[in-house]
Protein backbone atom coordinates (compact mmCIF):
# COMPACT_ATOMS: atom_id res chain seq x y z
CA UNK A 1 0.00 0.00 0.00
CA UNK A 2 1.79 3.28 -0.71
CA UNK A 3 1.94 5.75 1.84
CA UNK A 4 0.79 9.47 1.64
CA UNK A 5 0.92 12.06 3.77
CA UNK A 6 -2.82 12.35 4.00
CA UNK A 7 -4.84 9.36 3.90
CA UNK A 8 -7.96 10.35 2.25
CA UNK A 9 -10.43 7.79 4.79
CA UNK A 10 -8.89 7.11 8.33
CA UNK A 11 -11.34 4.93 10.21
CA UNK A 12 -10.47 4.43 13.94
CA UNK A 13 -11.84 1.30 16.07
CA UNK A 14 -14.77 1.92 14.22
CA UNK A 15 -18.24 0.11 14.44
CA UNK A 16 -21.63 0.87 13.66
CA UNK A 17 -24.37 -1.35 14.94
CA UNK A 18 -27.98 -1.69 13.97
CA UNK A 19 -30.11 -2.71 17.03
CA UNK A 20 -28.24 -6.31 17.66
CA UNK A 21 -27.24 -6.54 14.23
CA UNK A 22 -23.11 -5.52 13.91
CA UNK A 23 -22.90 -3.58 10.65
CA UNK A 24 -19.14 -2.63 10.78
CA UNK A 25 -17.00 -3.91 13.97
CA UNK A 26 -13.89 -2.46 15.34
CA UNK A 27 -12.17 -1.08 11.96
CA UNK A 28 -8.91 0.73 11.74
CA UNK A 29 -7.85 1.46 8.46
CA UNK A 30 -6.69 4.48 5.80
CA UNK A 31 -7.42 4.45 2.54
CA UNK A 32 -4.63 6.09 0.54
CA UNK A 33 -5.27 8.49 -2.68
CA UNK A 34 -5.40 6.45 -5.62
CA UNK A 35 -7.89 3.75 -6.50
CA UNK A 36 -8.68 1.38 -3.39
CA UNK A 37 -11.51 -1.81 -4.39
CA UNK A 38 -14.00 -2.38 -1.29
CA UNK A 39 -14.02 -6.62 -1.58
CA UNK A 40 -16.73 -8.77 0.47
CA UNK A 41 -19.63 -10.75 -0.09
CA UNK A 42 -23.02 -9.55 0.27
CA UNK A 43 -23.60 -8.31 3.85
CA UNK A 44 -20.26 -8.62 4.80
CA UNK A 45 -20.20 -4.56 5.90
CA UNK A 46 -19.05 -2.59 2.17
CA UNK A 47 -22.33 -0.86 2.41
CA UNK A 48 -22.62 0.21 6.08
CA UNK A 49 -18.81 1.36 5.62
CA UNK A 50 -19.39 3.42 2.53
CA UNK A 51 -22.38 5.14 4.03
CA UNK A 52 -20.12 5.41 7.25
CA UNK A 53 -17.54 7.76 4.79
CA UNK A 54 -20.21 9.28 3.33
CA UNK A 55 -21.43 11.16 6.20
CA UNK A 56 -25.05 8.63 5.92
CA UNK A 57 -24.39 7.06 9.40
CA UNK A 58 -23.40 8.18 12.03
CA UNK A 59 -20.56 6.22 13.98
CA UNK A 60 -21.75 3.83 17.38
CA UNK A 61 -18.28 3.78 18.13
CA UNK A 62 -15.23 5.32 17.08
CA UNK A 63 -13.72 7.89 14.14
CA UNK A 64 -13.81 8.07 10.49
CA UNK A 65 -12.96 11.28 8.81
CA UNK A 66 -12.29 12.26 5.35
CA UNK A 67 -10.05 14.42 3.75
CA UNK A 68 -8.63 15.04 7.77
CA UNK A 69 -12.04 15.93 8.75
CA UNK A 70 -15.07 14.08 10.39
CA UNK A 71 -17.91 13.88 7.94
CA UNK A 72 -20.79 13.69 10.10
CA UNK A 73 -22.20 17.08 9.86
CA UNK A 74 -19.81 18.02 7.40
CA UNK A 75 -21.29 18.59 4.42
CA UNK A 76 -18.94 21.12 3.01
CA UNK A 77 -16.55 18.45 2.11
CA UNK A 78 -19.15 17.00 -0.53
CA UNK A 79 -17.53 19.51 -2.67
CA UNK A 80 -14.65 16.81 -2.86
CA UNK A 81 -16.90 14.25 -3.00
CA UNK A 82 -18.62 12.18 -5.60
CA UNK A 83 -21.25 8.75 -4.12
CA UNK A 84 -22.97 6.67 -6.31
CA UNK A 85 -24.94 4.67 -4.12
CA UNK A 86 -26.10 0.77 -4.36
CA UNK A 87 -29.62 1.33 -4.30
CA UNK A 88 -31.79 2.09 -8.04
CA UNK A 89 -33.67 5.15 -6.68
CA UNK A 90 -34.39 7.89 -8.81
CA UNK A 91 -37.19 10.53 -8.76
CA UNK A 92 -38.81 8.56 -12.32
CA UNK A 93 -40.45 11.66 -13.90
CA UNK A 94 -37.57 13.73 -13.96
CA UNK A 95 -34.74 13.54 -17.08
CA UNK A 96 -31.44 12.87 -16.69
CA UNK A 97 -30.56 16.43 -17.72
CA UNK A 98 -32.99 17.45 -15.07
CA UNK A 99 -32.21 15.39 -12.20
CA UNK A 100 -28.35 16.35 -12.65
CA UNK A 101 -28.83 20.30 -13.00
CA UNK A 102 -31.10 20.10 -10.17
CA UNK A 103 -28.14 18.11 -8.16
CA UNK A 104 -25.50 20.41 -9.28
CA UNK A 105 -27.46 23.66 -8.36
CA UNK A 106 -27.06 21.81 -4.59
CA UNK A 107 -23.60 22.16 -5.30
CA UNK A 108 -23.65 25.81 -5.46
CA UNK A 109 -23.61 25.79 -9.37
CA UNK A 110 -26.10 28.93 -11.09
CA UNK A 111 -28.88 27.50 -13.51
CA UNK A 112 -25.96 27.56 -17.31
CA UNK A 113 -23.23 26.25 -15.72
CA UNK A 114 -25.09 23.10 -13.84
CA UNK A 115 -27.04 22.38 -17.01
CA UNK A 116 -23.44 22.50 -19.03
CA UNK A 117 -21.44 20.56 -16.47
CA UNK A 118 -24.81 18.01 -16.68
CA UNK A 119 -24.44 18.03 -19.96
CA UNK A 120 -20.71 16.77 -20.47
CA UNK A 121 -21.58 14.38 -17.08
CA UNK A 122 -24.06 12.47 -19.20
CA UNK A 123 -21.63 12.75 -22.38
CA UNK A 124 -18.78 11.14 -20.07
CA UNK A 125 -21.66 7.98 -19.39
CA UNK A 126 -22.46 8.29 -23.03
CA UNK A 127 -26.17 8.67 -22.02
CA UNK A 128 -26.31 12.27 -23.71
CA UNK A 129 -29.05 10.33 -25.88
CA UNK A 130 -31.01 10.00 -23.29
CA UNK A 131 -30.54 13.37 -21.39
CA UNK A 132 -34.58 14.41 -22.23
CA UNK A 133 -36.22 11.20 -21.85
CA UNK A 134 -37.37 10.51 -18.16
CA UNK A 135 -35.27 8.22 -15.88
CA UNK A 136 -38.14 6.00 -15.25
CA UNK A 137 -38.44 4.45 -18.92
CA UNK A 138 -34.31 4.06 -18.34
CA UNK A 139 -32.91 0.22 -18.79
CA UNK A 140 -30.99 -1.30 -15.98
CA UNK A 141 -27.58 -0.17 -17.87
CA UNK A 142 -28.96 3.57 -17.81
CA UNK A 143 -30.17 4.19 -14.61
CA UNK A 144 -26.55 3.18 -13.49
CA UNK A 145 -24.75 5.22 -15.86
CA UNK A 146 -27.07 8.63 -15.02
CA UNK A 147 -26.42 7.33 -10.97
CA UNK A 148 -22.33 7.58 -11.63
CA UNK A 149 -23.26 10.37 -14.08
CA UNK A 150 -24.47 12.47 -10.62
CA UNK A 151 -21.49 11.66 -8.83
CA UNK A 152 -19.32 12.73 -10.96
CA UNK A 153 -20.72 15.39 -12.80
CA UNK A 154 -18.87 18.43 -10.06
CA UNK A 155 -15.71 16.78 -10.62
CA UNK A 156 -14.81 15.73 -7.34
CA UNK A 157 -12.03 14.98 -5.40
CA UNK A 158 -12.91 11.90 -4.45
CA UNK A 159 -15.44 9.05 -5.62
CA UNK A 160 -16.70 6.72 -3.81
CA UNK A 161 -19.05 3.81 -5.84
CA UNK A 162 -20.75 1.43 -4.37
CA UNK A 163 -21.78 -1.63 -6.65
CA UNK A 164 -21.32 0.51 -10.02
CA UNK A 165 -21.23 -2.19 -11.90
CA UNK A 166 -24.02 -4.05 -11.14
CA UNK A 167 -26.31 -4.87 -13.76
CA UNK A 168 -24.29 -3.27 -16.42
CA UNK A 169 -24.12 -5.02 -19.93
CA UNK A 170 -20.81 -5.79 -20.56
CA UNK A 171 -20.15 -3.03 -22.64
CA UNK A 172 -21.39 -0.78 -20.13
CA UNK A 173 -19.25 -2.37 -17.45
CA UNK A 174 -15.94 -1.97 -19.85
CA UNK A 175 -16.55 1.87 -20.43
CA UNK A 176 -17.23 2.21 -16.46
CA UNK A 177 -14.07 0.48 -15.54
CA UNK A 178 -12.18 2.69 -18.47
CA UNK A 179 -13.69 5.82 -16.94
CA UNK A 180 -12.56 4.71 -13.39
CA UNK A 181 -9.34 4.09 -14.71
CA UNK A 182 -9.31 7.73 -16.34
CA UNK A 183 -10.69 9.54 -13.19
CA UNK A 184 -7.18 8.06 -11.33
CA UNK A 185 -4.98 8.97 -14.07
CA UNK A 186 -6.55 12.68 -13.47
CA UNK A 187 -4.81 12.21 -10.53
CA UNK A 188 -8.24 12.11 -8.34
CA UNK A 189 -9.16 8.72 -6.53
CA UNK A 190 -12.11 6.23 -6.00
CA UNK A 191 -13.10 3.62 -3.53
CA UNK A 192 -15.09 1.55 -5.34
CA UNK A 193 -17.21 -1.66 -3.70
CA UNK A 194 -18.02 -4.85 -5.34
CA UNK A 195 -18.03 -8.46 -4.63
CA UNK A 196 -16.80 -9.50 -7.64
CA UNK A 197 -12.66 -10.34 -7.53
CA UNK A 198 -12.57 -9.35 -11.57
CA UNK A 199 -14.47 -6.20 -11.36
CA UNK A 200 -12.08 -4.86 -8.75
CA UNK A 201 -8.98 -5.99 -10.58
CA UNK A 202 -9.82 -4.80 -13.59
CA UNK A 203 -9.60 -1.62 -11.87
CA UNK A 204 -7.23 -1.08 -9.11
CA UNK A 205 -4.56 -4.03 -7.52
CA UNK A 206 -5.27 -2.08 -4.25
CA UNK A 207 -7.99 -3.45 -2.16
CA UNK A 208 -9.53 -3.94 1.27
CA UNK A 209 -10.96 -7.52 2.03
CA UNK A 210 -14.28 -6.95 4.22
CA UNK A 211 -16.01 -9.98 5.45
CA UNK A 212 -18.78 -9.93 8.40
CA UNK A 213 -18.17 -6.30 9.42
CA UNK A 214 -14.69 -6.55 9.70
CA UNK A 215 -11.16 -5.63 7.28
CA UNK A 216 -9.69 -9.42 6.69
CA UNK A 217 -6.85 -8.04 4.55
CA UNK A 218 -5.96 -5.12 2.90
CA UNK A 219 -2.78 -5.00 0.09
CA UNK A 220 -2.16 -6.30 -3.18
CA UNK A 221 -5.32 -8.35 -5.03
CA UNK A 222 -2.63 -10.79 -6.39
CA UNK A 223 -1.82 -12.49 -3.06
CA UNK A 224 -5.67 -13.53 -3.06
CA UNK A 225 -5.50 -14.38 -7.31
CA UNK A 226 -4.82 -17.84 -6.23
CA UNK A 227 -7.29 -18.34 -3.59
CA UNK A 228 -10.20 -17.26 -5.70
CA UNK A 229 -9.16 -19.17 -8.67
CA UNK A 230 -9.27 -22.52 -7.24
CA UNK A 231 -12.98 -21.67 -6.20
CA UNK A 232 -15.04 -21.72 -9.47
CA UNK A 233 -16.82 -18.62 -10.50
CA UNK A 234 -20.63 -18.66 -11.24
CA UNK A 235 -21.90 -15.91 -13.56
CA UNK A 236 -25.52 -15.11 -15.09
CA UNK A 237 -25.92 -13.80 -18.37
CA UNK A 238 -29.52 -12.52 -19.44
CA UNK A 239 -29.46 -12.66 -23.02
CA UNK A 240 -31.80 -12.68 -26.00
CA UNK A 241 -30.43 -16.11 -27.13
CA UNK A 242 -29.60 -17.99 -24.22
CA UNK A 243 -29.34 -21.52 -26.17
CA UNK A 244 -27.01 -19.93 -29.01
CA UNK A 245 -24.94 -18.52 -25.81
CA UNK A 246 -24.39 -21.66 -23.95
CA UNK A 247 -22.97 -23.45 -27.18
CA UNK A 248 -20.78 -21.05 -27.82
CA UNK A 249 -19.78 -21.69 -24.15
CA UNK A 250 -19.21 -25.24 -24.58
CA UNK A 251 -16.65 -24.64 -27.02
CA UNK A 252 -14.47 -23.90 -24.32
CA UNK A 253 -12.60 -25.94 -21.69
CA UNK A 254 -13.00 -23.59 -18.80
CA UNK A 255 -16.46 -23.95 -18.95
CA UNK A 256 -17.20 -26.41 -15.98
CA UNK A 257 -21.06 -26.33 -15.68
CA UNK A 258 -23.80 -24.76 -17.98
CA UNK A 259 -27.37 -24.45 -16.63
CA UNK A 260 -29.80 -23.04 -19.50
CA UNK A 261 -32.85 -20.88 -18.41
CA UNK A 262 -35.62 -19.69 -20.22
CA UNK A 263 -34.05 -16.05 -20.77
CA UNK A 264 -30.35 -16.60 -19.22
CA UNK A 265 -27.67 -18.84 -18.99
CA UNK A 266 -26.03 -19.52 -15.50
CA UNK A 267 -22.02 -20.89 -15.95
CA UNK A 268 -19.63 -21.90 -13.94
CA UNK A 269 -16.56 -20.96 -14.74
CA UNK A 270 -12.55 -21.96 -14.03
CA UNK A 271 -11.19 -19.06 -15.49
CA UNK A 272 -13.23 -16.10 -14.74
CA UNK A 273 -10.85 -13.62 -16.89
CA UNK A 274 -10.40 -15.44 -19.87
CA UNK A 275 -14.23 -16.06 -19.16
CA UNK A 276 -15.37 -11.89 -18.93
CA UNK A 277 -12.96 -11.47 -21.98
CA UNK A 278 -14.41 -13.77 -24.23
CA UNK A 279 -18.05 -12.39 -22.98
CA UNK A 280 -17.54 -8.89 -23.42
CA UNK A 281 -16.70 -9.53 -27.18
CA UNK A 282 -19.74 -11.54 -27.92
CA UNK A 283 -21.33 -8.57 -26.59
CA UNK A 284 -19.93 -6.32 -29.04
CA UNK A 285 -20.17 -8.22 -31.86
CA UNK A 286 -23.52 -9.36 -31.20
CA UNK A 287 -23.02 -12.84 -32.41
CA UNK A 288 -25.36 -14.78 -30.49
CA UNK A 289 -27.96 -12.16 -29.70
CA UNK A 290 -27.61 -9.19 -27.15
CA UNK A 291 -26.75 -9.55 -23.88
CA UNK A 292 -29.02 -7.82 -21.28
CA UNK A 293 -27.46 -8.13 -17.94
CA UNK A 294 -24.31 -9.56 -16.10
CA UNK A 295 -24.75 -10.57 -12.56
CA UNK A 296 -22.10 -12.71 -10.42
CA UNK A 297 -23.67 -14.55 -7.19
CA UNK A 298 -20.99 -14.29 -4.55
CA UNK A 299 -20.88 -17.94 -3.82
CA UNK A 300 -17.03 -18.42 -4.75
CA UNK A 301 -15.76 -15.47 -2.88
CA UNK A 302 -17.87 -16.36 -0.02
CA UNK A 303 -16.09 -19.64 -0.23
CA UNK A 304 -12.69 -17.56 -0.32
CA UNK A 305 -13.67 -15.72 2.77
CA UNK A 306 -14.55 -18.86 4.90
CA UNK A 307 -11.15 -20.66 3.58
CA UNK A 308 -9.72 -16.98 4.91
CA UNK A 309 -10.88 -16.91 8.44
CA UNK A 310 -10.33 -20.37 9.13
CA UNK B 1 -17.47 26.66 -5.82
CA UNK B 2 -19.05 28.52 -2.91
CA UNK B 3 -21.64 26.77 -1.01
CA UNK B 4 -25.46 28.39 -1.47
CA UNK B 5 -26.29 29.23 1.62
CA UNK B 6 -29.52 28.38 4.09
CA UNK B 7 -32.35 29.78 1.48
CA UNK B 8 -30.45 29.55 -1.25
CA UNK B 9 -30.31 25.15 -0.59
CA UNK B 10 -33.90 25.13 0.38
CA UNK B 11 -35.30 26.91 -2.56
CA UNK B 12 -33.32 24.89 -4.77
CA UNK B 13 -34.49 21.75 -3.07
CA UNK B 14 -38.03 23.20 -3.64
CA UNK B 15 -37.35 23.24 -7.30
CA UNK B 16 -36.18 19.97 -7.09
CA UNK B 17 -39.09 18.61 -5.19
CA UNK B 18 -41.77 20.60 -6.75
CA UNK B 19 -42.46 18.72 -9.45
CA UNK B 20 -42.51 15.50 -7.88
CA UNK B 21 -44.70 16.47 -5.08
CA UNK B 22 -47.10 18.18 -7.66
CA UNK B 23 -47.13 14.78 -9.81
CA UNK B 24 -47.49 11.94 -7.16
CA UNK B 25 -49.82 10.07 -6.31
CA UNK B 26 -50.38 11.90 -3.45
CA UNK B 27 -52.27 14.91 -5.52
CA UNK B 28 -54.73 12.41 -7.01
CA UNK B 29 -55.63 11.76 -3.34
CA UNK B 30 -55.36 15.56 -2.75
CA UNK B 31 -57.61 16.12 -5.78
CA UNK B 32 -60.43 13.65 -4.31
CA UNK B 33 -60.33 15.57 -0.90
CA UNK B 34 -60.46 19.09 -2.57
CA UNK B 35 -62.93 18.27 -4.89
CA UNK B 36 -65.41 17.22 -2.81
CA UNK B 37 -66.82 20.49 -1.59
CA UNK B 38 -66.66 21.79 -5.32
CA UNK B 39 -68.75 18.79 -6.06
CA UNK B 40 -71.47 19.22 -3.38
CA UNK B 41 -71.63 22.80 -3.70
CA UNK B 42 -72.50 22.02 -7.25
CA UNK B 43 -75.36 19.69 -6.44
CA UNK B 44 -76.48 22.60 -4.28
CA UNK B 45 -76.52 25.15 -6.79
CA UNK B 46 -78.03 22.79 -9.41
CA UNK B 47 -80.89 22.11 -6.69
CA UNK B 48 -81.26 26.14 -6.10
CA UNK B 49 -81.34 26.34 -10.07
CA UNK B 50 -84.18 24.21 -10.22
CA UNK B 51 -86.12 25.56 -7.67
CA UNK B 52 -86.59 22.41 -5.50
CA UNK B 53 -86.50 23.83 -2.25
CA UNK B 54 -84.91 26.28 -0.27
CA UNK B 55 -80.94 24.91 1.39
CA UNK B 56 -82.18 24.69 5.17
CA UNK B 57 -81.01 24.05 8.45
CA UNK B 58 -83.03 22.94 11.03
CA UNK B 59 -85.84 24.37 9.26
CA UNK B 60 -83.92 27.88 8.69
CA UNK B 61 -83.82 29.15 5.49
CA UNK B 62 -80.09 29.93 4.90
CA UNK B 63 -78.12 31.98 2.05
CA UNK B 64 -75.55 31.16 -0.13
CA UNK B 65 -73.01 33.20 1.80
CA UNK B 66 -73.47 30.83 5.10
CA UNK B 67 -73.31 27.52 3.45
CA UNK B 68 -70.14 28.59 2.10
CA UNK B 69 -69.21 29.82 6.05
CA UNK B 70 -70.29 26.37 6.96
CA UNK B 71 -68.09 24.87 4.26
CA UNK B 72 -65.06 27.01 5.22
CA UNK B 73 -65.55 26.14 9.06
CA UNK B 74 -66.61 22.23 8.97
CA UNK B 75 -64.97 20.60 5.93
CA UNK B 76 -61.95 22.78 5.08
CA UNK B 77 -60.55 23.85 8.51
CA UNK B 78 -61.75 21.02 10.84
CA UNK B 79 -61.28 18.43 7.90
CA UNK B 80 -59.34 18.60 4.54
CA UNK B 81 -56.28 21.26 5.92
CA UNK B 82 -55.39 19.05 8.87
CA UNK B 83 -55.78 15.76 6.32
CA UNK B 84 -53.27 17.53 3.82
CA UNK B 85 -51.33 18.54 6.79
CA UNK B 86 -50.74 15.18 8.11
CA UNK B 87 -50.07 13.01 4.82
CA UNK B 88 -48.13 15.80 3.40
CA UNK B 89 -46.55 16.54 5.99
CA UNK B 90 -45.37 13.64 7.88
CA UNK B 91 -44.16 12.71 4.29
CA UNK B 92 -41.55 15.08 3.52
CA UNK B 93 -38.89 13.32 4.40
CA UNK B 94 -40.47 9.77 5.07
CA UNK B 95 -41.01 9.34 1.01
CA UNK B 96 -37.42 10.32 0.07
CA UNK B 97 -36.73 7.54 2.84
CA UNK B 98 -38.80 5.09 1.77
CA UNK B 99 -37.95 5.80 -1.91
CA UNK B 100 -33.84 5.79 -1.04
CA UNK B 101 -33.55 9.17 -3.03
CA UNK B 102 -32.53 10.82 0.32
CA UNK B 103 -29.14 9.47 -0.47
CA UNK B 104 -28.68 12.22 -3.47
CA UNK B 105 -29.62 14.90 -1.38
CA UNK B 106 -27.60 14.30 1.81
CA UNK B 107 -24.30 13.99 -0.20
CA UNK B 108 -24.53 17.76 -1.40
CA UNK B 109 -23.25 20.38 0.15
CA UNK B 110 -25.76 21.83 2.25
CA UNK B 111 -27.26 21.65 5.15
CA UNK B 112 -29.52 18.65 5.93
CA UNK B 113 -32.62 21.32 7.37
CA UNK B 114 -32.38 22.52 4.05
CA UNK B 115 -33.83 19.48 2.79
CA UNK B 116 -36.71 19.64 4.92
CA UNK B 117 -37.29 23.46 4.74
CA UNK B 118 -37.50 22.96 0.97
CA UNK B 119 -39.33 20.31 0.52
CA UNK B 120 -41.85 21.99 2.96
CA UNK B 121 -41.99 24.99 0.89
CA UNK B 122 -42.77 22.69 -1.85
CA UNK B 123 -45.28 21.21 0.27
CA UNK B 124 -47.06 24.76 1.02
CA UNK B 125 -47.15 26.00 -2.48
CA UNK B 126 -48.33 22.25 -3.94
CA UNK B 127 -51.44 22.29 -1.24
CA UNK B 128 -52.11 25.80 -1.44
CA UNK B 129 -52.18 25.79 -5.33
CA UNK B 130 -54.81 23.31 -5.10
CA UNK B 131 -56.60 23.94 -2.32
CA UNK B 132 -57.06 27.57 -2.52
CA UNK B 133 -58.68 27.20 -6.00
CA UNK B 134 -61.34 24.79 -4.73
CA UNK B 135 -62.50 27.27 -2.28
CA UNK B 136 -62.89 29.83 -4.56
CA UNK B 137 -65.29 27.32 -7.05
CA UNK B 138 -67.00 26.91 -4.05
CA UNK B 139 -67.17 30.18 -3.37
CA UNK B 140 -68.50 31.24 -6.82
CA UNK B 141 -70.98 28.46 -6.98
CA UNK B 142 -72.94 29.12 -3.73
CA UNK B 143 -72.22 32.34 -3.03
CA UNK B 144 -74.84 34.15 -5.52
CA UNK B 145 -77.98 31.76 -3.87
CA UNK B 146 -79.99 33.45 -1.81
CA UNK B 147 -79.40 36.60 -3.48
CA UNK B 148 -75.93 37.39 -1.16
CA UNK B 149 -73.91 39.87 -3.17
CA UNK B 150 -70.16 38.76 -4.12
CA UNK B 151 -68.87 42.14 -3.97
CA UNK B 152 -70.08 42.89 -0.33
CA UNK B 153 -68.39 38.97 0.58
CA UNK B 154 -65.54 39.33 -1.39
CA UNK B 155 -62.99 40.64 1.78
CA UNK B 156 -64.31 37.32 3.84
CA UNK B 157 -63.10 35.30 0.87
CA UNK B 158 -59.65 36.81 1.09
CA UNK B 159 -59.28 36.11 5.02
CA UNK B 160 -60.67 32.70 4.47
CA UNK B 161 -58.13 32.30 1.54
CA UNK B 162 -55.66 34.06 4.06
CA UNK B 163 -56.30 31.80 7.15
CA UNK B 164 -56.86 28.07 4.93
CA UNK B 165 -53.26 28.81 3.48
CA UNK B 166 -52.09 29.85 7.36
CA UNK B 167 -53.48 26.38 8.24
CA UNK B 168 -51.81 24.58 5.57
CA UNK B 169 -48.49 26.28 7.05
CA UNK B 170 -49.05 25.32 10.74
CA UNK B 171 -50.08 21.68 10.23
CA UNK B 172 -47.50 21.01 7.54
CA UNK B 173 -44.90 22.42 9.79
CA UNK B 174 -45.72 20.65 12.78
CA UNK B 175 -46.51 17.17 10.73
CA UNK B 176 -43.22 18.04 9.30
CA UNK B 177 -41.76 17.66 12.74
CA UNK B 178 -43.59 14.39 13.62
CA UNK B 179 -42.76 13.03 10.32
CA UNK B 180 -38.99 13.64 10.91
CA UNK B 181 -39.07 12.61 14.67
CA UNK B 182 -41.55 9.59 15.10
CA UNK B 183 -41.60 6.11 13.17
CA UNK B 184 -45.50 6.36 12.42
CA UNK B 185 -46.39 9.69 11.91
CA UNK B 186 -49.47 9.85 10.06
CA UNK B 187 -50.81 7.44 12.80
CA UNK B 188 -50.07 10.16 15.56
CA UNK B 189 -51.19 13.26 12.89
CA UNK B 190 -54.48 11.12 13.16
CA UNK B 191 -54.86 10.72 16.27
CA UNK B 192 -53.54 14.52 17.08
CA UNK B 193 -55.88 15.89 14.57
CA UNK B 194 -59.28 13.81 14.77
CA UNK B 195 -58.40 12.49 18.54
CA UNK B 196 -56.82 15.03 20.73
CA UNK B 197 -58.53 18.11 18.95
CA UNK B 198 -61.66 17.20 18.68
CA UNK B 199 -61.74 16.27 22.79
CA UNK B 200 -59.59 18.99 23.59
CA UNK B 201 -62.00 21.61 21.91
CA UNK B 202 -65.01 20.49 23.82
CA UNK B 203 -63.61 20.08 27.30
CA UNK B 204 -63.58 23.79 28.85
CA UNK B 205 -60.55 24.82 30.72
CA UNK B 206 -57.03 24.89 29.01
CA UNK B 207 -56.40 21.66 27.25
CA UNK B 208 -57.80 23.66 23.86
CA UNK B 209 -54.85 26.05 23.83
CA UNK B 210 -52.46 22.56 23.32
CA UNK B 211 -54.56 22.41 19.86
CA UNK B 212 -53.66 24.31 16.59
CA UNK B 213 -57.82 24.66 15.87
CA UNK B 214 -58.38 26.26 19.04
CA UNK B 215 -56.18 29.39 17.26
CA UNK B 216 -57.67 28.77 13.59
CA UNK B 217 -61.51 28.64 14.29
CA UNK B 218 -61.09 31.87 16.42
CA UNK B 219 -60.24 33.91 12.92
CA UNK B 220 -62.76 32.33 10.80
CA UNK B 221 -65.01 35.25 10.03
CA UNK B 222 -68.49 33.44 9.46
CA UNK B 223 -71.28 32.95 11.83
CA UNK B 224 -73.42 30.27 11.97
CA UNK B 225 -77.60 30.48 12.17
CA UNK B 226 -77.98 31.67 15.61
CA UNK B 227 -80.63 29.11 16.32
CA UNK B 228 -79.24 26.09 14.87
CA UNK B 229 -77.43 23.19 16.72
CA UNK B 230 -73.92 24.24 14.08
CA UNK B 231 -74.36 27.92 15.83
CA UNK B 232 -74.68 26.55 18.81
CA UNK B 233 -71.45 24.18 18.46
CA UNK B 234 -69.74 27.13 16.96
CA UNK B 235 -70.41 29.34 19.86
CA UNK B 236 -69.23 26.55 22.45
CA UNK B 237 -65.86 26.61 20.52
CA UNK B 238 -66.25 30.70 19.72
CA UNK B 239 -64.07 30.66 23.18
CA UNK B 240 -61.72 31.80 22.08
CA UNK B 241 -58.91 34.73 22.40
CA UNK B 242 -58.58 37.20 20.36
CA UNK B 243 -57.60 37.52 16.31
CA UNK B 244 -53.86 38.90 17.79
CA UNK B 245 -53.44 36.41 20.16
CA UNK B 246 -54.61 33.12 17.73
CA UNK B 247 -52.11 34.73 14.96
CA UNK B 248 -49.37 35.25 17.28
CA UNK B 249 -49.73 31.43 18.58
CA UNK B 250 -49.99 30.04 14.67
CA UNK B 251 -47.04 31.94 13.78
CA UNK B 252 -45.04 30.77 17.21
CA UNK B 253 -46.19 27.09 16.24
CA UNK B 254 -45.65 27.65 12.68
CA UNK B 255 -41.93 28.57 13.39
CA UNK B 256 -41.16 26.70 16.29
CA UNK B 257 -42.02 23.18 14.61
CA UNK B 258 -40.35 24.06 11.39
CA UNK B 259 -37.50 24.69 13.33
CA UNK B 260 -37.89 21.64 15.15
CA UNK B 261 -38.11 19.80 12.17
CA UNK B 262 -35.16 21.29 10.64
CA UNK B 263 -32.94 20.45 13.57
CA UNK B 264 -34.16 17.02 13.98
CA UNK B 265 -33.13 16.42 10.20
CA UNK B 266 -30.08 18.03 10.56
CA UNK B 267 -28.72 15.48 13.39
CA UNK B 268 -31.10 12.52 12.86
CA UNK B 269 -29.74 9.22 11.37
CA UNK B 270 -31.66 7.90 9.27
CA UNK B 271 -30.99 4.09 8.06
CA UNK B 272 -32.48 2.81 4.93
CA UNK B 273 -33.88 -0.34 4.88
CA UNK B 274 -31.79 -2.82 2.46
Amino acid sequence: MTATAQPLVEATTLSKWYGQVIGLNDVTVSVPAGVTGLLGPNGAGKSTFMKLMTGQLKPSKGTIAVFGEPIWGHPHLFFRIGFCPEQDAFYESMTGLEWLTGLLRLNGLDEKSATTAAQHSLVTVDLVEAADKKIGSYSKGMRQRVKLAQAIAHDPALLILDEPLAGMDPIGRRKTIRLIKDWARAGKSVIVSSHILHEIEAMTSNILLIHNGRILAEGDVHQIRDLIDEHPHTVYIRAQHPRELARTFLEHDDVLSLKVESDAVVVQTARPDAFYSRLTDLAASSESGEIAEITSPDDNLQAVFQYLVK
Amino acid sequence: MRAPSYWQASLRIFELSLGEMLWSRRTIFMALVVGSPVLLAGVIRAIEAAGIAGFRVESLRINGATIFGMLIWVLYLRFIVPVLGIFYGTALIADEIEDKTITYLFTRPIPRGAVLVGKYLAYLTCTILVVLPSVMLVYFLLVPIGSASLVSSFPSLVTDLGLLALGLAVYGSLFGFVGARLKRPVVFGLVFAFGWEQAALIFPGYLRRFTVAYYLQALVPHAMPEQSTLGAVQALFRDAPSGLVSLAWLALFWLGFLFLAARTVERREYVLEQ
